[in-house]
């Protein structure tokens, strides 16, 4: 029974956030002298005890290791994550429409697409649990544009899922991270394509999606259409030049 | 006896005002992604802050989800070790495999505004006693069960203190 009211004035406490907001902000103004009291140099460790009330002790271990910046995950170039299906070597130029269609470099691309089934992985989810770190984030990815305006992805040829034709989205932020353009990219159709020679993969193209039905697509797509290279034993080789304001 | 089994939740506050040079890191780190992965949803819309999208913008709630790969790389670094909590002789003592990053406040024009906390869940521990405003515990696992030579295990003492959950409670034979 004692146990039981122990456990239940800590829930109490958990749930009463005006009291945590309070206790936040003193925790964070005696933060400092934590750590000068601490000795550690000014560079500061994961060792340190930034947020325990005053009366508890002090950090008193080896420094380091010292954190080094770390990308978001989604900064890599091969976003395949062990999906099968054709590759495709994805290049996309950005060009600045503000400066006579000039090549942007610094330019944040996000890209994201489904994979030959029609399905996307999860992203964000319902955010409401907590997540191991090996969690994936396949077909996925973000490059930084060089001084061509270039990004280069590794992928493979996305499928398709009811209602859309086949399409890569793509969000294309300055390099402080402000929104461009959110635009999706459109491919070829017809004898000869690569989208027919895929052939909608495992699922076929029966029922599919043409871009002049496309609810994205059909009010015109041209600046959004790519061109589309290779074979399906060779790759297939994606290149496409969009412009944004910049 | 019966053991107490009991999961620990840290959460690890950062913002603008942290020092610490992890804590800095994965403040730009997720403030940037934040800024980002929010314009996805506020495209056409004079929302800037995340509680003003959390409230109009369906599927905002996923938000916290795309602003997660921004610390995994950081929580790695951490090497399963939990921050910032020691026991009593000042070590860092915690191990943990869980995360959930949680956004409390932020705006995409605003860097100011910006306040994440990253939730740390325990490894499984045993909860032996409660001395004064101390937790004394071991970690529950096979290789710290007690040795039949001398019938000890391997223990620490833990304050009670602020942003410390016991975030689950079993109870094992």
């Amino acid at each position: 029974m004692e146990r039981k009211n122990f456990l239940k004035s800590l829930v109490i406490g958990a749930v009463s956030s005006s009291v945590l907001v309070e206790a936040c902000k003193k925790d964070t103004d005696t933060a400092t002298t934590t750590t000068t009291t601490s000795g550690s140099s000014s560079s500061g460790s994961t060792s340190g005890s930034t947020d325990s009330s005053s009366c508890s002790v002090v950090p008193t271990e080896t420094e380091g290791p010292y954190p080094t910046k770390s990308p978001a995950s989604y900064v890599r170039s091969d976003i395949t994550d062990g999906r099968t299906g054709y590759k495709l070597t994805v290049n996309i130029t950005i060009k600045n429409s503000n400066s006579s269609c000039a090549a942007l470099s610094s330019a944040l691309v996000d890209i994201w697409h489904c994979d030959a089934e029609g399905n996307y992985s999860e992203y964000g989810g319902s955010g409401t649990q907590s997540t191991n770190y090996t969690t994936v984030h396949f077909l996925r990815g973000r490059q930084t544009t060089d001084s061509n305006g270039l990004v280069t992805f590794t992928s493979i040829f996305p499928g398709w899922y009811t209602g859309r034709a086949t399409h890569i989205h793509v969000h294309v932020y300055n390099s402080s991270g402000t929104s461009l353009k959110v635009t999706q990219i459109a491919f070829p159709e017809g004898t000869g394509t690569a989208l027919a020679a895929v052939s909608g993969y495992s699922k076929g193209m029966s029922g599919y999606t043409y871009n002049a039905s496309d609810g994205v697509f059909s009010d015109g797509y041209t600046l959004e259409l790519a061109t589309v290279t290779g074979s399906t034993t060779a790759g297939f080789v994606l290149a496409i030049s969009l412009s944004v304001p910049a | 006896m019966q053991k107490r089994v009991i999961i620990l939740c840290y959460r690890k506050i950062i913002d603008a005002r942290s020092v610490k040079q992890w804590d800095k890191l994965v403040f730009e780190s997720t403030y940037l992604e934040f800024k980002m992965q929010a314009q996805n949803f506020s495209h056409g819309t004079a929302y800037t802050s995340y509680a003003e999208l959390m409230r109009n913008v369906p599927n905002a709630q996923r938000i916290t989800g795309m602003v997660t790969p921004s610390v995994t790389g950081y929580v790695q670094q951490l090497g399963s070790i939990m921050p910032d909590i020691l026991n009593n002789i000042g070590r860092r003592f915690l191990t943990f495999s869980r995360f959930q990053l949680e956004i409390i406040n932020s705006d995409i024009n605003d860097k100011d505004k910006h306040q994440v906390a990253i939730n740390f869940y325990s490894e499984p521990l045993i909860w032996h006693d409660t001395i004064d405003n101390y937790l004394l515990l071991s970690v529950h696992s096979p290789e710290n069960q007690s040795s039949a030579e001398n019938n000890s295990i391997s223990t620490n003492l833990m304050q009670l203190q602020p942003y410390i959950n016991i975030s689950s409670l079993q109870y094992h034979n």
